[in-house]
């Protein structure tokens, strides 16, 4: 069906994605191998009527992306080498509509309308035109576009932020129990990345998904995330998890809150010591490249 | 702020409060009066600035008016004392003069326009047949790497066969008759279809192929909703190029042809040789490059209109949509219908 992991009843499975000791290296048994994530364990439950939002923050190439291609079953980085990657109790086979992906590059399709670009995901399950529109443009709405005016427009016309709204709408439409998010604001200028945040948590509160967050921005993370998850350097390992107070406030009202940025320092400290110490700072020693 | 004050690990972009970040002092005779000065000394014109239209329009006609003048220069005088001979080169008036020839009534198989038709119908035919073979294959190919492993050998010969050799080939496989043209397009074409069409569905980004596997896409309907679609104005440009090229060697193989009456810008070629009126191949070499002109303005006005998600402003630069456009005006009582197209 369309919900591949949304168990029967059949598992009594309460966590949504569990990582046991996952590694991922390229080339494996090669001179020229490279180890992206090493070991890296977690679990998220699942927390009915919720979802949990966890932003994975690190330094560049610590393997945030590769954690979040492993979630949704995409190559080279799916399989991992080893370790299992369980989603809903089963292990991920390959991609699919239960775990929707934005990307940091607005990857609109550029052929299609707005309205054709949010419909994608329902066209091809062969939901019919009409109804598939109405949907669409409902969240077209919801995202904050313009119905009679962006709808027809073709990706060309729309400026980053737009495109952007188009994809979180592409993909919350097929109503996924986990959203992957790739930087999806990184490329946007401060104002429009407040308004973004701020969208999402409106919306995340109506899908009541699992979101996994890569950022490199800690304001981002911590105002988004319940939970931060910290990479060390590369290969990344999971160095800590961090528990932070959810979004109450808007993202540019809550960001100048001195408890919130107290928050935002001490991860930093973290991350500053990650960048400049030396390597194995936090890695468990013992791994071996065959 | 300089990236030195920046927090690492934070690349966010967020202005933020630092104190420090004060603008270094520009130290003086750094080099900027000397930049301004520089400027002003360079003898060049200014680096690819547009220029405006009749700048453009005048010095087009500046490079034609060249052209006329020397052709008229090198033939000009009496027949002995001329540069180049009639036979080499006919003048300007001569050419002229014989146009009308090309007209006349009594002779159809000898007009310039017939022959035209007659070569392009060969070119269409042809050129139809590689595009049903070459554009299905090549997307294939361009999304299985196993298919373009496989037509890499037929792929590679087929864009370094020698046209001359490739004449005498179709002549022995295909004789004279009109078979023998269609299948020269062809095989001329195809491979470099082929390839292109390959390239194109490569070309498009794997992020699209990602994006569609994560809204529950299948790998057909990746294909026929994504990749050919966004392919297909890359294939298009080259099918432009490639038709242009084609419409330039058929001529290679109308020559070959035993027989009378069949036609073809080749055949007039044959008859200027025969006939030692040379007049004809001017005409051809001035009036073929228009032809194909036309041609190409109109494939590219096609385009406009098949892809405009991707040329929205562009299509308003193509001349053949903005003429058609103006001449459907005349007789369409609605204007705004006529502005849709």
């Amino acid at each position: 069906m369309d919900f591949p992991f949304s168990g029967t009843g059949v598992m009594t499975q309460s966590n949504i994605v569990e990582f046991r000791s996952v590694t991922k290296t390229y080339n494996f048994g090669r001179p020229d191998a490279f180890t992206a994530i090493q070991q890296v364990s977690f679990t998220v439950e699942d927390l009915r009527d919720h979802g949990e939002f966890i932003s994975i923050l690190g330094p560049s190439g610590s393997g945030k992306s590769t954690i979040l291609r492993l979630l949704a079953g995409l190559d080279p980085q799916h399989p991992p080498t080893s370790g299992t990657v369980l989603v809903a109790g089963r292990p991920v086979t390959g991609p699919g509509a239960d775990r929707g992906m934005v990307f940091q590059d607005y990857t609109s399709f550029d052929h299609r309308t707005v309205l054709d670009n949010v419909a994608f995901g329902l066209e091809c399950r062969g939901v019919s035109k009409s109804e598939r529109y109405a949907k669409a443009r409902e969240w077209i709405a919801r995202v904050g576009l313009d119905v009679q005016a962006d709808a027809v427009k073709y990706p060309h016309e729309l400026s980053g932020g737009m495109r952007q709204r188009v994809a979180i709408a592409r993909t919350l439409i097929l109503h996924p129990r986990i959203i992957l998010m790739d930087e999806p604001f990184g490329a946007l200028d401060p104002h429009n990345r407040y308004q973004m945040q701020d969208l999402l948590v409106s919306l995340w509160r109506h899908v009541q998904a699992t979101v996994f967050f890569v950022t490199h921005s800690v304001e981002e993370a911590v105002y988004l995330g319940d939970r931060v998850f910290v990479l060390s350097r590369s290969p990344g390992t999971l160095l800590h998890q961090i528990a932070v107070p959810p979004p109450d406030r808007p993202a540019a009202e809550m960001q100048r809150d001195p408890a919130f940025q107290q928050k935002v320092f001490e991860i930093r400290d973290i991350l500053e010591q990650l960048e400049t110490s030396p390597r194995g700072s936090g890695n468990p020693a013992g791994f071996e490249r065959s | 702020m300089t990236n030195a004050e920046k927090p690492p690990g934070d690349l966010s972009g967020f202005p933020q409060a630092s104190p420090g970040a004060v603008d270094p002092p520009v130290p003086e005779g750094s080099g900027v009066s000397e930049l301004v000065e520089q400027s002003g000394r360079d003898w060049l014109p200014e680096l690819r600035r547009p220029i405006p239209r009749w700048l453009t329009a005048l010095a087009g006609i500046a490079c034609v008016v060249i052209c006329l003048g020397l052709w008229w220069w090198a033939t000009a005088g009496a027949a002995e004392e001329r540069l180049l001979l009639y036979s080499q080169l006919p003048s300007i008036r001569e050419t002229i003069d014989y146009l009308p020839n090309l007209w006349d009534a009594a002779a159809p198989e000898r007009h310039l326009w017939y022959n035209t038709k007659v070569s392009l119908g060969r070119v269409l035919l042809g050129f139809s047949l590689a595009l049903c073979v070459g554009i299905p294959l090549g997307i294939a190919a361009g999304c299985f790497p196993v298919l373009q492993s496989a037509l890499a050998p037929l792929i590679l010969f087929g864009r370094n066969i020698p046209v001359a050799a490739l004449t005498a080939l179709v002549f022995a496989l295909f004789g004279t008759g009109e078979l023998q043209k269609v299948m020269f397009i062809f095989i001329a074409c195809v491979a470099f279809i082929l390839s292109d069409a390959i390239s194109a569905v490569q070309e498009v980004g794997q992020r699209y192929v990602e994006t569609a596997l994560t809204l529950g896409a299948s790998r057909l309907q990746i294909i026929v909703k994504v990749l050919v679609p966004l392919a297909m104005p890359m294939i298009f440009d080259s099918l432009r190029v490639l038709f242009g090229l084609a419409f330039g060697y058929i001529m290679l193989v109308e020559i070959i042809q035993e027989g009378q009456g069949a036609g073809g810008l080749g055949y007039l070629l044959n008859i200027a040789r025969r006939r030692s009126r040379p007049e004809i191949m001017v005409i051809i070499v001035l009036t073929i490059p228009v032809v194909a002109w036309l041609i190409d303005q109109l494939l590219y006005a096609v385009q406009c209109l098949l892809f405009r998600w991707k040329y929205g402003r562009e299509a308003e630069a193509s001349v053949v949509l903005r003429f058609s456009r103006s001449i459907l005006r005349l007789f369409w009582k609605n204007p705004d219908a006529v502005k849709s197209l």
